[in-house]
């Protein structure tokens, strides 16, 4: 085995240069892997001087659990179950990300109807919602408001509850597959739905009213973890994390996938760059969601929920029982897949957490040759660093708080 | 002015006649195939004159047979132009054991960790990274596991490695390619050497 020559242990000393050519005595402690505000495996390496972090080193690859190498021996059907794993606050978001992808690679996009593209509109605002949610509830809960993290999951269960209507799954539901949907929506979707979104604003406003405006809420976030604009896109933070620091920039706005040039939203944006303002952020953006979700109801589209091609879509199951061919073409689906010409595709989603890219190489075989994921927590981890350094150790949990991490997506 | 990816794959062609192999659109996207010694100078350009300020992700892929063996992909966004461009670097001559690549976290600070993931899954080095550590893995992994030639179940499994007894001194996951650290490396050793008369689990006197 060949010894590798680069230094693969973290160096760890007693005391640090200060700019007046000084050394102080400092302290190296772990935050994590087993700690409940690290929103999962996060181990931070923090060399603290008294109460200030001097140092931050994130250490990341806990939950690594070689997805990108799984997916290049599944087909592509069988690869999007994958997906949900990633993100699991919000799967579906991952499954569309995924679809989009690799309906580019198989050229079919122009044949994915209106109500497909409404329908995965819905469910991702609906996903965002409910990721927004436990966000929003294991925040304030870090920083000590326990009410709010149970009434968030009061909210999130009847998104649920609509995701287990139509699927039968509430989290990992991998509903939305390249060609269209799993099933078409059951009668009771669309109640369902409505139950959620008549009461949500006035829960949204009860939100407001227990964080906005309390004196201790802007004590712990404002001015607290602040990133430059100029940080903020030279390190790829994306998502609430870019829009918390007066950048201007949606996906579903700049690169409308899915049909979303046909709704109407604002992008919320901060000003300062601090928790409250990445805080402010997705509290509003959980509003326009909500204003997506209402749109997508009142002009839900008639039509088939999958693409008619049987290269990709099974056909329906009458068929199946009566035609040789359809039999066949079900078959061959399930047993070998499809294959998508020579090539390569990245698409870019606005995920709740950011910008979440699939890169999917094909060598003209049923599986991908290469499935990269542009996932929006690792980059918008990789800024923490500057958050935190020369901040209060107790600020440190409203940091991470604030970027929304999922470690099942940062480690992959 | 919005300058979109067309134009600016024209703009590197002209000014870099030198640096661009070729030029491929498939499925509206644009790539810059370019020669890695010219990396960093193209880089420079594309974030200082077409405002290609934001790096979305680097990655690699392993085309086993092929010479050179890998490409290493940059996905860039311009937020002022709302554009998008792919650059590509073939590196890795046959048998080359860690093809080397000139690093541009000096142009966007946040390939560092970027790099540091494909250095660790397929054992690219770039050249002139300030931090180059394994990041998803485990420090003392040896092995880059998104090649191609790396099995989907690790290394060296013992025979029956579903169901059957999995013996003490193997280590599961990747067998003897990977090097644990000497105290877990040690115990291993030990409980496998428990002798007739000795209770299990207890130290050997």
């Amino acid at each position: 085995m060949q010894k590798q020559d680069i230094e693969t242990q973290y160096i760890i000393e007693d005391s640090q240069d200060l700019e007046d050519g000084k050394r102080v005595d400092t302290m190296t402690i772990n935050m994590g892997p087993q700690h409940p505000s690290t929103h999962g495996v996060l181990r931070l390496i923090l060399t603290i001087n008294g109460e200030t972090v001097v140092k931050a080193v994130p250490d990341i690859g806990f939950l690594h659990t070689g997805i990108e190498k799984t997916a290049e021996a599944k087909t592509y059907n069988q690869a999007l179950v994958l997906t949900d794993r990633m993100d699991y606050l919000s799967p579906l978001n991952s499954n569309l990300g995924y679809s989009l992808a690799v309906e580019k690679l198989l050229g079919i996009e122009d044949e994915i109807t209106d109500k497909i593209k409404y329908v995965r509109v819905l469910l991702a605002e609906l996903q965002r919602i409910s990721s927004h949610l436990v966000w929003l509830g294991t925040h304030a809960l870090d920083l000590g408001a326990m009410s709010v993290f149970l009434y968030c999951f009061r909210e999130r269960e009847m998104i649920l509850d609509v995701f287990e209507e139509i699927s039968g799954v509430r989290m990992m539901t991998s509903f939305i597959c390249p060609g269209g949907l799993q099933a078409d929506l059951t009668p009771a979707f669309d109640g369902k739905v409505r139950a959620f979104t008549s009461i949500f604003l006035d829960r949204l406003r009860d939100y407001h009213d227990l964080l906005t405006n309390n004196q201790i809420w802007m004590e712990r976030t404002k001015g607290i973890g602040v990133l430059s604009a100029k940080d903020a896109i030279a390190y790829g933070a994306s998502g609430p994390v870019l829009r918390g620091s007066n950048v201007v920039w949606d996906i579903r706005k700049v690169f409308p996938y899915s049909g979303y040039e046909k709704f109407e939203f604002d992008i919320p944006v901060g000003t300062n760059g601090d928790v409250y303002d990445r805080y402010l952020v997705r509290m509003l953006e959980m509003e326009e969601s909500l204003k997506i979700v209402d749109q997508a109801l009142e002009g839900m589209p008639e039509g088939a929920y999958r693409v008619s091609n049987p290269k990709v879509a099974p056909p329906p199951k009458w068929q199946i029982t009566g035609s040789m061919e359809a039999l066949i073409h079900h078959f061959k689906l399930y047993t070998e897949g499809y294959r998508p010409p020579k090539g390569e595709v990245f698409v870019r989603t606005e995920a709740p957490k950011g910008e979440l890219g699939f890169y999917i190489v094909s060598d003209g075989t049923a599986k991908p040759y290469r499935m990269h994921v542009r996932a929006p927590s690792f980059a918008n981890l990789e800024v923490l660093p500057l958050m935190i350094e020369g901040g209060f150790l107790a600020d440190v949990v409203a940091s991470i708080g604030s970027i929304d991490i999922v470690l099942g997506e940062v480690d992959r | 002015m919005a300058i979109k990816a067309t134009a600016t794959v024209a703009m590197v062609r002209e000014k870099f006649p030198q640096a661009v192999v070729e030029t491929v659109n498939f499925r509206g996207e644009e790539t810059i195939v370019l020669l890695p010694e010219h990396l960093v100078t193209v880089c420079s350009y594309l974030l200082k004159t077409q405002q290609y300020t934001f790096l979305s992700s680097v990655t690699a892929v392993d085309w086993l047979e092929s010479d050179p063996r890998y490409d290493v992909i940059y996905h860039l966004l311009s937020i002022p132009n709302q554009s998008e461009l792919r650059l590509k670097v073939r590196v890795g001559k046959p048998g080359e054991e860690h093809p080397s690549v000139p690093t541009v976290s000096g142009v966007w600070p946040g390939a560092n960790w970027y790099e540091r993931e494909v250095y660790d899954l397929f054992g690219i080095i770039f050249s002139g990274h300030p931090d180059l550590r394994r990041i998803l893995m485990p420090m003392d992994w040896t092995t880059h596991p998104l090649r191609k030639d790396y099995p989907l179940t690790g290394f060296d499994l013992p025979e029956p490695h579903w169901g059957g007894q999995v013996p003490y001194d193997t280590d599961p996951g990747v067998g003897s390619q990977t090097m644990r650290t000497p105290y877990s490396r040690e115990l291993n050793e030990r409980r496998s050497k428990v002798t007739e008369n000795q209770e299990p689990g207890t130290e050997r006197k």
